[in-house]
């Protein structure tokens, strides 16, 4: 049996579309349901803390690209970082909360725009966790020998799901034409781009490359309701049978079934989950707070309550804010892309050094899940 | 160098005692009850239900403390002064509750004389054997398990019955009136372990008392099905 090999990031790749909007410009792009300002837009951005973010679309609702053309757009740039071409690409892991299409997946629409030859290619559908479930798939096939070299890449056109056509006329707007907080608060929280990782057995001759230790994913969906969804109405999420496609497309939409909503009483919970998924890693050893060098995680430290930060501290299992590296509160939350156009955006920014331990974080609340990355600097 | 040493056990033993409760939690969610009130199902019999079969060990929860606070030996005055002082503020608690059955419309003597569940028989015959024994620190554990709850999972639940149900607020007094001084009870906890810690044999105690506590109150509420 041969052995399994270890695998390096060489290049990553980061696509934020068009220009950057500020908070008071944002409505004007993803536009007002039923033509007013929203009543809980500047409560989410308080709680979220992000400052701007960038739309694949422009002032006038026109797509710039298309979600597979910022992931093609984003395997090249990290392609090119590594000193590689597209010939090489040998694995194409591909993830998105929602691709351009219902069906294919979304690998297909990205290989099809990268316009490569034959190549393995996988579609990871999730919510943000999605991107660490194609690094997942792309890290094992290097590791063991399937692939020289593999892509993980992952790109999110939230901003197309939160125009006013997929909230007026349905059971998310009152008589009053506000729409429900379900509905409203991700449309001030999530925005578009894409990432890309490429990973091969060797670092690259020059610069820095990460070492991929290890990655790990718990789902905790057999314990929870869905907290992220569409596909359903609130009242209903619990009940696959009601799934949106088994009332058809007009009826659905009519209740209010085929927007994205998230139920924030069950988040609240959810991010307990996560906490204690992470407790459970810094109990066995697996991660060791103080040997973390930096953090990369799309939440915000501002946005866990006090009671959480005083719990991390008090399990001396909290790592000071000061190693926490984002951009969250400049380019947004991009749901699956987040983790990539942070690492690309950290390998940038010269913070990090040879030896350095970089752990990635991507929390999904989706039906609860999380991923962690741990990466070293070479 | 010593008092370092009883901080890293401290925040050892909270933290084994937090992926507990997480996983407490994550067991509650799932049970039939709570999910009829996550999933907007729960009616006024649902209610009733839940407020008979948490009497009893809310009754139990100072009887079983103070008889703790009895079996701590000489060497541990003030964790036995701190057990005596929770269980006098906790002692009454049962008749909020009765209040709240009675004011949400159901009959005093209803909920008086309704049996222990099976998960409530089991819970009961558990906590009163541990606080039986000599130095009973395990309990310790078993309180992070049943404070956090009040703490954590009390105020949120009564606020989704009182809205699902359309109830006033001297019908829910027992589940929203806890959930105060989250804060304060966190650290008089942590002082608590400081009192018994470092000591491997009690951290690891404590961790089991907790595991089967939670396990154990998990079932009580699983039991329940209106």
């Amino acid at each position: 049996m041969s052995m399994l090999r270890d695998v390096f990031i060489t290049g990553t790749g980061a696509v934020l579309p068009g220009e950057r909007v500020g908070n008071d410009r944002m409505e004007d792009v993803i536009g007002r349901i039923g033509g007013r300002a929203s009543a809980v837009g500047r409560r989410a951005l308080r709680w979220n803390g992000i400052e701007g973010r960038h739309y694949a679309l422009n002032a006038d609702g026109e797509p710039l690209h298309s979600n597979a053309s910022m992931c093609a757009e984003a395997v090249r740039a990290a392609l090119d970082e590594a000193g590689l071409s597209l010939g090489d690409l040998q694995h194409l892991g591909a993830a998105a909360t929602q691709g351009d299409y219902l069906v294919p997946g979304h690998a297909s629409a990205v290989h099809a725009e990268l316009g490569a030859g034959p190549l393995e290619a996988f579609s990871y559908q999730s919510v943000c966790a999605s991107a660490l479930m194609a690094a997942k798939g792309a890290w094992l096939s290097v590791r063991a020998g399937e692939a020289e070299v593999a892509a993980a890449c992952a790109g999110e056109f939230s901003s197309r799901w939160f125009r006013p056509a997929f909230y007026e006329g349905t059971a998310l707007v009152d008589e009053k034409g506000r729409a429900r907080i379900e509905a409203d608060f991700l449309r001030f929280t999530l925005s578009d781009g894409a990432g890309a990782v490429v990973m091969e057995p060797r670092p690259k001759p020059d610069g820095l490359s990460l070492k991929v230790e290890w990655i790990d994913m718990t789902s905790l969906a057999g314990r929870f309701d869905p907290c992220m969804w569409a596909g359903s109405t609130p009242e209903a999420r619990a009940d696959m049978t009601s799934a949106w496609s088994h009332a058809g497309p007009v009826a659905a939409h009519a209740a209010g079934a085929v927007a994205l909503l998230q139920d924030f009483d069950l988040l609240k919970i959810v991010i307990r989950a996560w906490i204690g998924v992470w407790l459970e890693k810094v109990d066995a050893g697996r991660i060791v707070p103080d040997q973390v060098d930096h953090l990369l995680c799309h939440y915000s430290a501002r946005s866990l309550r006090q009671e959480i930060v005083g719990l991390l501290e008090s399990t001396a299992a909290m790592i000071p804010e000061e190693k926490w590296f984002t951009t969250l509160a400049d380019s947004g939350n991009v749901g699956s892309a987040s983790i990539w156009v942070m690492l690309d955006a950290f390998m940038a920014s010269g913070r990090g050094r040879r030896g350095d331990k970089v752990l990635c974080i991507v929390p999904e609340s989706g039906r609860a899940m999380i991923g962690f990355m741990m990466l070293e600097i070479v | 160098m010593a008092e370092r040493e009883a901080e890293a056990a401290v925040a050892d033993c909270l933290r084994k005692l937090a992926v507990v409760f997480a996983d407490f939690e994550q067991r509650l969610e799932a049970t039939p009850l709570i999910r009829k009130l996550t999933r907007g199902r729960f009616e006024i019999g649902d209610y009733h239900a839940f407020l008979i079969n948490l009497r009893q060990q809310v009754k139990d929860g100072a009887l079983w403390m103070s008889r703790a606070a009895s079996n701590i030996g000489e060497d541990h005055l003030e964790l036995r002064s701190t057990l005596m002082r929770h269980a006098v503020t906790e002692h009454r608690d049962f008749r909020l509750l009765e209040a709240d059955f009675v004011a949400s419309g159901g009959l005093l003597s209803d909920i008086q004389s309704a049996p222990k569940n099976v998960g409530s028989e089991a819970l009961s015959a558990w906590m009163f054997h541990e606080a039986s024994k000599p130095d009973p620190f395990g309990l310790l554990g078993a309180m992070f398990i049943i404070e956090g709850l009040g703490s954590i999972k009390a105020r949120p639940w009564g606020l989704k019955v009182q809205e699902r149900l359309a109830l006033p607020d001297e019908a829910v007094r027992f589940l929203l009136y806890h959930g105060d001084n989250d804060a304060e009870h966190m650290k008089e906890f942590e002082e608590m372990l400081g009192m018994v810690l470092p000591d491997p044999f009690v951290a690891e105690r404590i961790v089991v008392t907790a595991r089967v506590t939670a396990r154990l109150y998990a079932l009580q509420i699983e039991e329940i099905a209106a």
